[in-house]
């Protein structure tokens, strides 16, 4: 049995050039992109499993510090990983990061006013579950700006990296938070030309996943490509 | 999209992708988190450099570079010079290659490549075998002393091949 992925969709995640996001201007490729013809290196991928993760690594407010609590509303950010054809991706991995909830990134390369949070490391990596059901518990990230045009400001976000079981599938997005008017003015959101694909990245408030008097909670799920309809259904993905 | 569910679109990693990615080069005490994708063991050394269109090295690349078995790592540009440098075990069978996955700041989804290596039969590869010679040379590392170098081009020239996987 063939196993094949859905072909890429098109016009659905930002092409390489974006102008208005000016890094992209001397680093999008300008040849088109070549298919190939058999990609059976690319339809495998790397797995992990409970041993590369550790305790505390999906709670950002804890993971970094013993000492103390970082400053920001305590947030829960929950979801599902699927496929295209709605099949659950279990055990995989996800890791995120984020800036702290005054816009800082913990890393050398950020020199943005606001100061580090001596309790907030922004890092996190946890698995899904058997059902592709993940959970992280974090500090909301602030806004900040950027250099890009003079007067940049990226809506706040949490970055997520996940892998799916096929090198293909491989994904870095970053999530965005309901309501953030800083979403329609960045470049970098909109360099995915069709509206109804940034939506996907909008996480929605969830308030049934709220902690009472703990935290809030978002809901992100994430769609992986899946896989060409060679196998039954209700099989989790990649099987 | 039928009844397909609607995909999660790509988002650039931006230039602060190690501290989810690589904690260990973060700097400001993340280094001292653990890291996935370490890998110091193999029987060759593959560096190279990440170029922009203007010729310069993009000093805050990532690579995953897995080889289609039992073997992923990341490999990251060095922050001043922007040289990569991975050790990995030498992959076997007919037009044996490595698959590479790129993201940085300014590129909106990670680009797919491969590193084949030099005297292999090349012939025996059907995505090499498609491409036109000048630009299938874009692939092929080339052997120095005990190390294979392999740049890659985001644009000019000598860009390299991406592929639609």
């Amino acid at each position: 049995m063939i196993k094949r992925l859905i072909p890429r969709a098109k016009n659905w995640h930002p092409p390489p050039l974006t102008p208005d996001y000016k890094t992209t201007i001397a680093r999008a490729p300008r040849q088109p992109f070549v298919t190939l013809p058999a990609a059976e290196t690319e339809l495998t991928g790397p797995t992990f499993g409970h041993g590369d993760v550790g305790p505390l690594d999906h709670d950002l407010t804890r993971n970094f510090s013993a000492e103390g609590e970082p400053i920001g509303p305590r947030i829960i950010v929950h979801g599902r990983v699927t496929d295209e054809n709605a099949r659950p991706v279990p055990e995989t991995l996800i890791e995120i990061w984020q800036a702290n909830a005054g816009g800082r990134y913990r890393h050398m390369a950020d020199t943005y006013l606001a100061p580090l949070d001596p309790h907030f490391g922004g890092g996190g990596r946890t698995l899904t579950d058997e059902n592709g059901h993940y959970e992280f518990l974090t500090i909301r990230p602030g806004a900040y700006p950027w250099p890009n045009a003079g007067n940049s400001w990226r809506p706040a976000h949490i970055h997520f990296s996940v892998f799916g079981t096929a090198f293909a599938q491989r994904l870095i997005t970053q999530m965005y938070f309901e309501g953030d008017p800083l979403i329609a003015l960045c470049p970098i959101a909109q360099s995915i030309p069709d509206p109804r694909a940034v939506e996907r990245l909008i996480a929605p408030l969830d308030m049934e996943a709220t902690l009472p008097f703990d935290a809030m909670a978002y809901r992100f799920d994430i769609v992986l490509r899946g896989w060409q309809a060679t196998h039954f259904e209700n099989q989790p993905e990649g099987t | 999209m039928n009844n397909r569910l609607p995909l999660t679109p790509s988002q650039t990693a931006g230039p602060y992708l190690h501290i989810g990615l690589t904690p260990d080069h973060a700097g400001l005490g993340l280094e001292k988190q653990s890291a996935l994708g370490h890998v110091d063991a193999g029987d060759i050394t593959v560096t190279g450099t990440i170029r922009d269109g203007k010729g310069e090295p993009v000093k805050d690349a990532l690579i995953e570079v897995w080889n289609g078995a039992d073997q992923w790592l990341r490999a990251v540009a060095d922050p001043n010079t922007g040289r990569f440098t991975f050790r990995a075990t030498r992959p076997i069978g007919p037009a044996p290659h490595l698959a590479l996955w790129i993201i940085a700041r300014g590129i909106n989804s990670g680009l797919h490549t491969r590193m084949y290596f030099p005297s292999e039969s090349v012939d025996d590869d059907a995505a090499l075998a498609a491409l036109p010679e000048s630009r299938r040379k874009t692939l092929i590392a080339k052997q120095r002393e005990d190390m294979f170098h392999f740049d890659i081009h985001l644009q000019g020239d000598a860009e390299t091949v991406f592929f639609d996987v």
